[in-house]
C-alpha cells in the first residue's frame, strides 16, 4: 500500500505512445535546443565537406554566410529583388482578384462544374515552367510575361480552394438560412462568404507559394533581370558564395512571405481546420 | 424580409451539391467539354493565326513527327529514369525520415526547421548549386525532384502519425501493448491514408520537378526537348511534349492512387470520397 | 478486490485554463465479482477514475491496489471497453476480436479459436471475416466487448459503452450484457451518466459529484439477480421507480447547488 507508483507532476503524456515521461526527460525537451543543434551540425557538416572538396563551385559556409551579409548591404541586390517582386506582387494580387469570383462562380452554378473541372485539373497538373517558352513567343521578355506567368501558376490553386471553400459549407446552415427567410444574396453575406473563408484563406497561402516559385522559375529560366540577373552574374564570374547567397535570400524571402500568409490565415479564419485542397 | 401569411417555398440550390459521382456515369460531361474545347481550338488557331497557339492538328503532326524520329522516345525514356529516381529516393528518405520525426519528439524538434522551411521553398531556386555541385547529366535534375518531393512526403507523413486518433493508441495500451506493437500495429496502419495522399501530392510534385528541373539543366529528357523547341519557336513541338508530359503525370498519379487503394480499402466510402477530391 | 485509498488527481493547467482537479480524496473498495456503477453528472470525474484504474493514467496522491498488489499501469488483468468502441477499422472483426489475445503472442490458431467463440456468444456469428465499417454502432460495440472478454480478465472496465448508441440499441446491449455478466460474474466498473442503466446493471452505484470529483454516496441496489430475462418487470417495478427518482433528486440537486453557491461542500 505504498503511494504512487507512477511518475510525479506529469504535464501531458509523454511521447507518441502516451506514457507519462520523467521529469528528466522533459527538462530536455526544449525544442530549440534541438533546432540550434541541428544548425550547428549542418553548419559543421557544410564547413568541413567544401573544405574537403576545395573546388571553386562549392563555398563554405563561413563564405556563404558573409555572402549574405555582403548581399543585403548592396543596393543593387535590393533593387534586384524589388524588380522580381513586382512582377510577384501584379501577377498574385490579380490571381486573387480574379481567381476568388470564379472559383464561386463555378462552385453556384452547378450545371457548369463538371464542364470546368477537367480544365481545373488540367491546368493543376500542368507544368506552368513549360509554358513560358509559349509566352516568351508572343509577350516577349518584359514585365507583361512575368506578371501573367506569375498570374498562371498562382490562378487555379485559387479557384479550386474557392470552390472548394464554398462546396464545404455546412449544407444545414444554408438551409437554415433560407428557413428564416434569408435572400440569396444574405445567404452569401452571412453564411457562405464567412463558412468558406478558411479554404480560401488557405487556397491564398498556397497561391502565394505558388506564385514566389513561378517569381523564381521566371527569374531561372527567363532572361537574367532582377534575382534571375544576380544569379546569372554570379554563375558567370564563378562567385559561388554569392550564388549560394543569393539563393538562401531567395529562401528567407519565400519563408517570410509564407509565415505572413499564415499568420493572416489564423487571424482572418481562426476556427478554420486543416481542409484546404493543395497541389 | 419573410412574410406572416404562407410563403411560396423558393427553390435555392445550394452551391456545391454537384453531383458527387464521378464515378460511373458521368465521364460524359468531362469528354464533352475536352471534345468541344479541342475543336474550338483547332477552329480557333487556324482563324487567329497565334504564333504560340497552333492548332491542335499541327500538335498533333509534330507529335507524331518526333516520335517517329525517336526524339520522344529517348526523352520520356531518360526523363522516366530521372523521374523514377527522384522520387523513390524521396519516397524512402521522405517517409523514412517522417515516421522517425513523427516517432521521437527529439527528431522532430531538431528537424522541423529544415522540413518545413525547404517545403514553402521553390524548390527549382536549388537547381543552379546543385548544377554548380554535379555538373551536367541526370544528377542534378534527380536532386531537384528530390527537392521538389521529398519535403511533401515528409510533412504529410509526420501528420499522419500525429493525427492517429488517440482511443485507438490508447486502447493498444489498455491491453498491454508494448510501444513497438503500438507502432506497427496501430499506428502505422492507421497513418496510412494520410501518409499515402502525401504520396500522391509528392509523385505530382516530382513530376513538375522533373521537368522545370529538366528545363533548366537543359541537357536530357522531356524538359531539354521544350527548351530547345523554345529557343527554335516551335511552339508545336512545346505543346506536343507538353501532351506526353501531362500523360505522364496523370499516369505517374494514378499508379500512386491504385496503390493507395490497395492499401487503404479499408477506408469507409465517405471518407474515401473525401479524400478522391482533396 | 481493488482498494482505492485517498486517491487525488489534478489536470495541470492548459494554456489559459486553470488546474481542474479531477479527483480529490476518493476512497473507494469493490468487491470482487460485484457489477459497480459510477454515476454523476459530466466532469465529475468518473471516467478519469476509471482510467486510472486501467492504468492509462497516472495520479498525483493516494494508493490503488488490486488484490493487495500495487497498480502498475495496463495489465492483463483488466479489459476496457470504449465509448468510441476503438476498434481497428482495418481488420477483420476476428482480428480485432483476437487483438488483446494477439498482442500477447498468442498462437494464431488458438487465438482466432477463442475469438470465434466470443464472436458466437455476442451473436455476430458470421462476421468474422466483415470489417468494422461494415457494421452498425451496437454490431461494433459487441466485438468491443468480445475482444474485452476475449482475454478473461478479471475486471471488466465500460466507459460509458452504450453512450454512443440509440436507445432500442442501448436497451439491447443492456440486456445482454446481463447476459453475458450473469454467467460469468466478473468484477465490473460500468461508468455511465444515465440513471436507470445504473439501477438496471448495477450492485451498486457510486454516485460521484464534480468539482473536485468525490463520492458523494453509495447506494446499494437491493433489486434481485439475475435480471436479464426480467429486464422489462424490473423497469416497470415501484422499486425501480423510486431508487432512479431518488438518485434524480441527488443529481439534480449537485446541479441547483452548484449554481447558487459555487462552493466544494458536498450537497446536503
Amino acid at each position: 500500500m505504498s503511494s504512487v507508483a507512477s511518475s510525479p507532476g506529469v504535464t501531458r503524456g509523454g511521447g507518441l505512445t502516451g506514457r507519462p515521461r520523467s521529469f528528466s526527460r522533459r527538462v530536455a525537451d526544449s525544442p530549440w535546443l534541438y533546432r540550434l543543434a541541428s544548425v550547428a551540425v549542418v553548419g559543421t557538416l557544410w564547413q568541413l565537406s567544401a573544405m574537403a572538396a576545395d573546388s571553386i563551385f562549392i563555398p563554405t559556409f563561413t563564405a556563404t554566410a558573409g555572402a549574405v551579409v555582403e548581399l543585403i548591404a548592396r543596393s543593387d541586390v535590393w533593387e534586384a529583388f524589388w524588380l522580381s517582386n513586382e512582377a510577384l506582387l501584379f501577377g498574385f494580387v490579380s490571381s486573387v482578384a480574379l481567381g476568388i469570383p470564379l472559383g464561386f462562380a463555378v462552385a453556384r452554378l452547378r450545371g457548369i462544374e463538371p464542364l470546368i473541372d477537367p480544365y481545373l485539373t488540367i491546368l493543376l497538373v500542368v507544368p506552368m515552367a513549360a509554358i513560358i517558352p509559349l509566352l516568351i513567343m508572343s509577350l516577349g521578355i518584359g514585365m507583361a510575361a512575368r506578371v501573367v506567368i506569375i498570374f498562371l501558376f498562382t490562378f487555379p490553386i485559387i479557384v479550386v480552394n474557392a470552390r472548394a471553400g464554398v462546396r464545404q459549407v455546412d449544407q444545414n446552415l444554408i438551409e437554415m438560412a433560407t428557413s428564416y427567410g434569408a435572400t440569396e444574396r444574405a445567404i452569401w453575406r452571412r453564411v457562405l462568404l464567412p463558412g468558406s473563408l478558411p479554404p480560401i484563406m488557405a487556397g491564398i497561402r498556397l497561391g502565394l507559394g505558388r506564385a514566389v516559385t513561378g517569381m523564381v522559375i521566371v527569374e531561372l529560366l527567363l532572361t537574367p533581370v532582377g534575382i534571375g540577373g544576380l544569379i546569372h552574374e554570379s554563375r558567370a564570374r564563378f562567385q559561388s558564395a554569392e550564388l549560394y547567397g543569393v539563393v538562401v535570400l531567395v529562401v528567407v524571402e519565400a519563408l517570410i512571405l509564407i509565415s505572413i500568409a499564415r499568420a493572416l490565415e489564423r487571424r482572418i479564419a481562426p476556427w478554420a481546420r486543416g481542409t484546404a485542397l493543395s497541389d | 424580409m419573410s412574410t406572416t401569411t404562407a410563403v411560396k417555398p423558393r427553390r435555392f440550390h445550394p452551391p456545391g451539391l454537384a453531383p458527387l459521382g464521378r464515378i460511373g456515369g458521368s465521364i460524359a460531361p468531362t469528354v464533352l467539354s475536352l471534345g468541344a474545347g479541342a475543336i474550338l481550338w483547332e477552329v480557333g488557331a487556324r482563324i487567329w493565326n497565334v504564333r504560340f497557339l497552333p492548332p491542335l492538328s499541327d500538335v498533333l503532326v509534330r507529335l507524331a513527327e518526333l516520335t517517329a524520329d525517336g526524339l520522344i522516345v529517348v526523352s520520356l525514356r531518360n526523363s522516366l529514369i530521372n523521374l523514377a529516381l527522384g522520387f523513390g529516393i524521396s519516397l524512402v528518405f521522405g517517409i523514412g525520415i517522417g515516421l522517425l520525426m513523427g516517432a521521437y519528439r527529439k527528431v522532430e524538434m531538431a528537424l522541423d526547421w529544415w522540413v518545413y522551411g525547404l517545403d514553402t521553398a521553390p524548390g527549382l531556386v536549388f537547381a543552379p548549386i546543385f548544377f554548380a555541385i554535379f555538373g551536367l547529366g541526370p544528377e542534378p535534375i534527380i536532386a531537384i525532384i528530390v527537392m521538389y518531393a521529398i519535403f511533401t512526403i515528409i510533412v504529410n507523413t509526420v501528420a499522419a502519425i500525429r493525427t492517429v486518433p488517440a482511443p485507438l493508441i490508447e486502447m493498444g495500451r489498455s491491453y498491454c501493448a508494448s510501444d513497438r506493437q503500438l507502432f506497427f500495429r496501430i499506428i502505422l496502419p492507421a497513418a496510412t491514408p494520410l501518409i499515402m495522399a502525401g504520396v500522391r501530392i509528392g509523385m505530382g510534385k516530382a513530376v513538375k520537378g522533373m521537368v522545370n528541373g529538366e528545363m533548366f539543366i537543359a541537357a536530357v529528357g522531356l524538359g531539354a526537348v521544350i527548351i530547345n523547341a523554345g529557343r527554335r519557336f516551335d511552339s508545336a513541338a512545346i505543346l506536343a511534349v507538353l501532351f506526353v508530359t501531362i500523360i505522364v503525370a496523370t499516369v505517374s498519379v494514378k499508379i500512386v492512387q491504385l496503390v493507395d487503394a490497395r492499401l487503404t480499402g479499408w477506408l469507409p466510402a465517405t471518407q474515401r470520397r473525401r479524400r478522391a477530391n482533396g | 478486490m481493488i482498494e482505492i485509498k485517498d486517491l487525488s488527481k489534478t489536470f495541470p493547467a492548459r494554456g489559459k485554463d486553470a488546474p481542474v482537479e479531477a479527483i480529490h480524496d476518493l476512497n473507494l473498495t469493490i468487491r470482487d465479482g460485484e457489477f459497480l456503477t459510477v454515476l454523476g453528472p459530466s466532469g465529475c470525474g468518473k471516467t478519469t477514475l476509471l482510467r486510472i484504474i486501467a492504468g492509462l493514467e497516472p495520479w498525483d496522491h493516494g494508493s490503488i491496489s488490486i488484490d493487495d498488489k500495487d497498480l502498475r499501469g495496463p495489465g492483463p488483468d483488466r479489459a476496457m471497453v470504449f465509448q468510441s468502441f476503438a476498434l481497428l477499422p482495418w481488420a477483420t472483426i476476428l482480428q480485432n476480436v483476437a487483438f488483446g489475445l494477439d498482442v500477447r503472442g498468442v498462437s494464431k490458431k488458438r487465438r482466432e479459436e477463442r475469438a470465434r467463440e466470443l464472436i458466437d456468444m455476442v451473436g455476430l456469428k458470421g462476421f468474422e471475416n466483415r470489417l468494422p465499417g461494415q457494421l452498425s454502432g451496437g454490431m461494433q460495440q459487441r466485438v468491443g466487448l468480445a475482444r474485452a472478454l476475449a482475454v478473461d480478465p478479471e475486471i471488466l472496465l465500460m466507459d460509458e459503452p452504450f453512450g454512443a448508441l440509440d436507445e432500442q440499441t442501448r436497451r439491447l446491449l443492456q440486456e445482454e450484457l446481463l447476459v453475458i455478466w450473469e454467467q460469468s460474474r466478473k468484477t465490473v466498473l460500468f461508468i455511465t451518466h444515465s440513471m436507470e442503466e445504473a439501477v438496471l446493471l448495477g450492485d451498486r452505484i457510486v454516485l460521484m459529484s464534480p468539482r473536485p470529483g468525490r463520492i458523494v454516496d453509495i447506494v446499494d441496489v437491493p433489486l434481485v439477480r439475475p435480471r436479464a430475462s426480467a429486464v422489462d418487470s424490473i423497469e416497470g417495478s415501484a422499486e425501480f421507480a423510486s431508487i432512479t427518482s431518488d438518485l434524480w433528486q441527488r443529481l439534480r440537486e449537485m446541479q441547483t447547488f452548484r449554481r447558487h453557491h459555487h462552493q466544494d461542500e458536498p450537497a446536503a
